[in-house]
């Protein structure tokens, strides 16, 4: 069988992908495309460490086909960071430690980033509720709540947004 | 495994007429996928629908036409169906987290036919019904036919649900939805219960529906209820007045999440809860002395 | 402390870049040449006689590099450190659902579960043992021809229980069963194992325990340990899954066999189904007081499944006992432990150790003994409370026992326990409000006449710059930011310029497991030592530099100091001028826990001596229609000896609190005759961020002697106070009783019923 050539962009990059087309994004992700930031909990959209964002969404990337992401926009924890320097997001998280193991912190960043997107002030109910697929073992959470408010708190009082903040 | 991406509907639907139980439907995968990864699967080829478009929510006269390939989170994002079909509003809000809710679709929750689809109760107290196409035709289907048991629909193997289509609700119509989960997000639900109420110019009720999930092989409407509710005033004791029904119509297993018997003490409260608060907006709800 | 350079301010996470950025490699990231993937084959049966085995058409399958079953284990088939009764290939029976028949390494992961599926095996099931009350009466069948289902009873005693009892005014008894619980890291287990050019193994693993693997696969392969490396890559967690080893071995055997780099990680289904779980346990407790609330007896029976394996049960049992009578004292106590052998899931070490069954016991009866006498539970547990130089059931006399009773005043004033009265207890028809105490007490640390010990290994360098090398696994708490720090503070230099190397063996000294919330103390006290000792050999230089007695010269943040006050000279050229002088500036620190105080005859002869205080209260909102709780707060304060770095031992209360929760409300493993029917993380649920209250945490210090600056390891005593201080919550809220945990809303609304209407509060 040959396989469809899919084509989409991963992290702003314009990528082609010629795999089974039943494999999991998750999976091609860490695979072929070496993105290893994906981290695999569970396998079936339960846990939240594979959390990628699809077109502007936080999706389980254990959840979706890579025969499903023709001509979509993938962004990984690996596109957060520019030119070397951490997203106001990491430099959150890592100031406040908003991780332990940080096994579950590539997924909780980007259900984090994708909730910005949204909204960009978000309350603490609706951080809660962003990252409640996100299951963490080492933390209660509140850590990473607080990072995502000051998040907020800093993009908002420089005129930044969560995707333009460079510079 | 092979995945066909129609590009149209007529396209899909020649492919399902050829294959028939040998390939599924793929809309979200947050069911689908998870099977498929267990192994426990008969199919060898998928049918993603995502190209029909198929994701929208549009007002025709007299209906709401959603749809199938519609996530729970469009329907989140819709104004329409915040103001005018809360249930369902609300079992979206309820449904997982946001990473399944911007995947998995309406159309996939009805199809799944699992007895504990948090959209099925909203669907059916909002009088729902599944347009289904085949190369065959079209099909309209109430949602009180769609679902036969656990995992079982109506549709036949070469069926894709196209549309759901929901009435427009009567005047001083509201609903509400109430879930009973193990924790507060990602649950599925152990009951749940759909309410929409019709008041009359005095106050009256003169349209009920009531639904429940996991509480039976399928989500079903609790009619008998329902018909008890017809022309009473809203008071305490109308709404005790109809657990027995409530309670009679449910007839529940014990599972991994709960016993029968916890499901069966809890259904009725659901029910009050939700009745309770579908009559919030109508501020109709009278307190006996 | 302001006198401290390092120790006790919030540095940032050492390599935080890599875990924000994706970066940081685990286990399963890890790629190598030619590497196979590597799958195991697992019982169907919990219980049953193996007939037949055929991996023969398995072999044969395209793409099958190796299979291997217990006939081609070249040493020994047994997961070998503490007992070596758990084979690595079963090959007559199976005794649980976990136990591995046979081992897979093919091309991708495709072909190799296409392998498993070719391996024929008939089985002839027989009649498991899976009630742990069954399995310990005479006439129970036997998990083990050999041996009786009960591995072993300990019995700690102090003074007279019979007399104990006669004094007491009023006698609590009850029996309490704790659920099975399951460690979940998020990251599973596993292992990559690559065969050397020079024929030794390196093997990275996902281990709590590198150096204990290392004995293991050297055994298994039949090399010398010399001729085995262990790597830890990051790890995502380990809660005690991670301690026994789990399929490192069987990945080692994989790359013996193939002569190619081999792969294993565990599905989360596998990891739930294989790997120990925390014991459930029923606890028989009769606590005895007189009127004023003084207690003068405790009693407990405490038994627990702990699977087919001897593992760490045993253990488990030990530490639950010891502490049975939990952060009170007890003139007189009979403290008995019973562990129990099944056919159900192994049970073994899970963050707590026992420590979070006997405290649901110990705490549920304080309450229950309050309500008896009309006393305030936090008075009847400040009265009796432990305190320094007073003695434990097992002999040992506390060192440093302040904490108790400061924990436990903060942790009430801070839930504003004596408000509670005055405020809504019933905001609803269907709402009930009540708050909840626990207090715990904790050992660290092994105990007496088990080997404890920890080596560090530290190199300055000409720049002035610090290498420390640890065998002690940073599992997520971090380790190795605390290790850098004590170093770093001991020595005199930035914690900036000290550079962790993370365990391997080939460069690292045995440190024993990271778990009993030892890493701390003794690891940390090696690096101390090793840093003193390099500390010495630069003043020493400093000293003949300057011409300045040693006695007034220091080291503080890479300078030379003389009476406090900084000299233009630094740890760099102190360095540098000391190695022209063929002086050493680097060190070994090997430290082992010491245990100077004698114990008095008839004490338990492992007794631990490092101990922990610590208190948690709960306000809870019960809806008495459906059960469900709401944890409206969770306040938690507990003694950390000395603050090394305040976000890690916060976090490490804050996340045992968070599975505390779970453990309470949630989390129970459910299986049918030894089958986990939880086996997945949509069955076995951990609370999310929806379902963690707000949450103050505090922690007090009282510096703990023969420990580094006074620290005391944290990582345990989070979840331990935790579940008792919800379910008192629930039942004062309530007026239920409550037995077991966790209270699911059906247990709540259950014992809601069975309550009269006019009981509920």
């Amino acid at each position: 069988m040959t396989f469809p050539i899919i084509n989409c962009t991963i992290n702003s990059k314009s990528i082609q992908v010629c795999v089974d087309p039943s494999r999991t994004l998750m999976d091609v992700l860490r695979t072929e495309l070496g993105l290893t930031g994906v981290k695999e909990g569970c396998g079936q959209g339960d846990c939240g460490a594979c959390v990628v964002i699809m077109n502007q969404r936080a999706v389980n990337s254990c959840l979706v086909l890579v025969g499903q992401i023709e001509d979509c926009e993938i962004l990984t924890v690996e596109g957060l960071a520019q030119q070397g320097r951490l997203h106001p997001l990491q430099q959150k998280f890592a100031e406040k430690w908003a991780f332990q193991c940080g096994f579950c912190t590539p997924g909780m960043l980007m259900s984090a980033y994708a909730l910005l997107i949204q909204n960009p002030d978000p309350s603490e109910q609706e951080i809660r509720e962003a990252i409640a697929g996100n299951l963490c073992r080492c933390t209660n959470y509140h850590k990473v709540v607080e990072a995502v408010q000051e998040t907020s708190q800093y993009l908002m009082a420089n005129q930044k947004t969560i995707g333009v903040w460079y510079g | 495994m092979q995945v066909f991406v129609p590009k149209t509907i007529a396209e899909a639907l020649n492919i399902l007429q050829d294959l028939r139980e040998k390939a599924k439907i793929i809309a979200g995968g947050t069911d689908l996928i998870p099977h498929m990864r267990a192994g426990s699967i008969q199919f060898n080829s998928l049918v993603d629908i995502r190209l029909l478009k198929l994701s929208y929510i549009r007002e025709e006269t007299g209906y709401i036409a959603i749809g199938s390939n519609t996530t729970h989170s469009d329907i989140l994002n819709s104004c329409i169906i915040q103001q005018n079909y809360s249930a369902l509003h609300q079992a979206c809000q309820q449904i997982a987290a946001p990473p399944v809710r911007n995947r998995g679709t309406i159309g996939g929750n009805l199809a799944n036919a699992s007895p504990a689809a948090d959209t099925a109760p909203a669907f059916l107290v909002h009088n729902a019904s599944v347009i289904a196409e085949s190369t065959r035709g079209v099909k309209n289907i109430s949602l009180d036919e769609f679902f036969r048991s656990p995992g079982k629909t109506a549709l036949d193997p070469d069926e894709l649900i196209v549309e759901v289509h929901i009435p427009v609700p009567e005047k001083h119509t509201s609903s509400a939805f109430v879930k009973m989960g193990k924790r507060n997000a990602m649950a599925i639900a152990v009951a749940s219960a759909a309410t929409q109420i019709t008041l009359d110019s005095d106050g009256r009720i003169s349209e009920a529906r009531i639904a429940l999930g996991s509480v039976a092989p399928t989500p079903i409407r609790a009619t008998e209820a329902e018909a008890q509710l017809i022309g009473r005033l809203i008071d305490t004791q109308a709404i005790a007045s109809i657990e027995y029904a409530v309670n009679n119509a449910a007839r529940p297993i014990s599972d991994i999440r709960a016993s029968a018997e916890y499901r069966n003490q809890i259904i009725f409260i659901l029910v009050k809860r939700a009745l309770l608060r579908a009559l919030e907006h109508q501020n109709a709800f009278i307190v006996s002395e | 402390m302001d006198e401290y350079s390092t120790l006790g301010k919030p540095i940032e996470r050492y390599r935080f870049n890599e875990l924000v950025t994706g970066k940081a490699l685990f286990t399963n990231d890890i790629k190598l040449p030619g590497m196979l993937t590597g799958k195991l084959l697992y019982a169907a049966h919990p219980c049953a006689e193996i007939i037949r085995l055929d991996v023969s058409r398995a072999k044969k399958l395209p793409g099958v590099v190796a299979v291997i079953t217990h006939e081609d284990v070249p040493g020994e088939n047994s997961y070998f450190y503490l007992s070596g009764d758990q084979p690595l290939f079963a090959s007559d029976a199976v005794h649980y659902q976990g136990d591995i028949l046979a081992a897979v390494a093919a091309e991708d992961e495709n072909t190799a579960m296409a392998a498993l599926e070719l391996i024929v095996v008939e089985y002839n099931p027989i009649h498991g043992v899976f009630d742990m009350r069954e399995a310990i009466k005479p006439e129970s069948e036997k998990v083990w021809k050999n041996r009786d289902n009960l591995l072993d009873h300990l019995t700690i005693s102090l003074g007279d229980i019979k007399d104990g009892f006669k004094q007491a005014d009023v006698i609590i008894e009850n029996t309490y069963y704790t659920g099975r619980a399951e460690p979940a890291p998020l990251e599973t287990e596993g292992a990559v194992a690559q065969i050397e050019i020079d024929g030794s193994i390196v093997v990275y693993s996902s281990t709590q325990a590198p150096n204990k693997d290392r004995i293991q696969i050297a055994r298994a392969l039949g090399i010398s340990e010399n001729q085995v490396r262990v790597i830890t890559p990051f790890i995502g967690g380990g809660f005690g899954s991670k301690i026994e080893a789990h399929v490192q071995i069987h990945a080692a055997l994989l790359a013996q066999a193939t002569g190619k780099p081999v792969k294993i990680i565990r599905s989360r289904e596998e990891a739930i189904r294989s790997h120990v779980k925390r014991h459930p346990f029923y606890l028989e407790c009769r606590t005895g007081a007189r009127r004023d609330g003084t207690i003068t007896a405790v009693e407990v029976k405490a038994y627990a499944d702990t699977g087919p394996y001897i593992n760490l049960g045993p253990e488990v049992v030990g530490v639950a006992v010891m502490n049975s009578s939990g952060p009170y004292y007890t003139p007189n106590a009979l403290l008995e432990g019973f562990t129990v052998m099944t056919n159900n899931p192994i049970g073994g070490a899970m963050r707590g150790f026992g420590g979070p069954q006997a405290a649901f016991a110990y705490e549920t009866q304080m309450d229950l003994l309050a309500e008896t006498l009309k006393m305030d539970p936090l008075e009847i547990r400040l009265k009796n409370g432990l305190g320094t130089g007073m003695q434990v059931p097992t002999g040992a006399k506390i060192r440093q026992g302040d904490g108790m009773r400061a924990c436990l005043e903060e942790a009430a004033r801070l839930i504003e326990w004596d408000k509670r009265k005055e405020k809504e207890s019933k905001p609803a028809a269907h709402l009930r409000r009540g708050w909840g105490l626990a207090a715990h007490v904790f050992t660290l640390a092994y105990g007496r006449k088990i080997p404890d010990n920890a080596g560090v290994v530290l190199e300055l360098a000409g720049d002035g710059t610090l290498s420390l090398r640890t065998g002690a696994a940073d599992i997520g708490q971090g380790l190795h930011t605390a290790l850098a720090q004590l170093a770093s503070e001991s020595l005199g230099i930035e914690v900036s310029q000290v550079r962790v190397i993370s365990p391997d063996t080939e460069k690292t000294l045995d440190s024993g497991a990271t778990n009993a919330s030892r890493s701390v103390i003794i690891s940390g006290q090696a690096a101390v030592q090793a840093a003193r000792e390099i500390k010495k050999t630069l003043l020493i230089t400093a000293s003949e530099e300057t011409g300045l007695p040693i006695e007034v010269l220091n080291l503080k943040n890479g300078w030379l100091t003389a009476e406090g006050e900084r000299i233009n000279m630094s740890v760099k050229d102190l360095a540098n001028k000391s190695r022209r002088l063929n002086r050493s500036i680097s060190a070994i620190g090997y430290y082992a826990v010491e245990y100077p105080e004698p114990l008095p005859p008839n004490s338990y002869p492992h007794a631990p001596n490092i101990y922990t205080f610590g208190a948690q209260a709960a306000q809870v909102l019960v809806d008495i229609e459906t059960g469900q709780v709401m944890i409206e707060k969770l306040v938690a304060v507990h003694d950390a000896g000395l603050i090394v770095n305040p976000f890690g031992a916060l976090g490490q209360i804050e996340g045992g609190a968070a599975m505390g929760i779970g453990y309470a409300l949630m989390e129970e493993i459910h299986s049918e005759k030894g089958q986990i029917l939880t086996d997945s993380l949509d069955t076995y649920l951990l609370p999310t961020a929806k379902d963690i209250p707000p949450m103050e945490v505090k922690i007090l210090e009282f510096p703990e002697p023969y420990t580094p600056f006074g620290v005391k390891g944290i990582g345990e005593v989070g979840i331990l106070p935790t579940a008792p201080a919800i379910t008192n919550a629930i039942h004062d809220a309530t007026g239920i009783s409550i037995n077991c945990i966790p209270m699911t809303a059906e247990r709540v609304l259950k014992s809601l019923a069975a309550l009269k209407d006019d009981q509920i509060n």
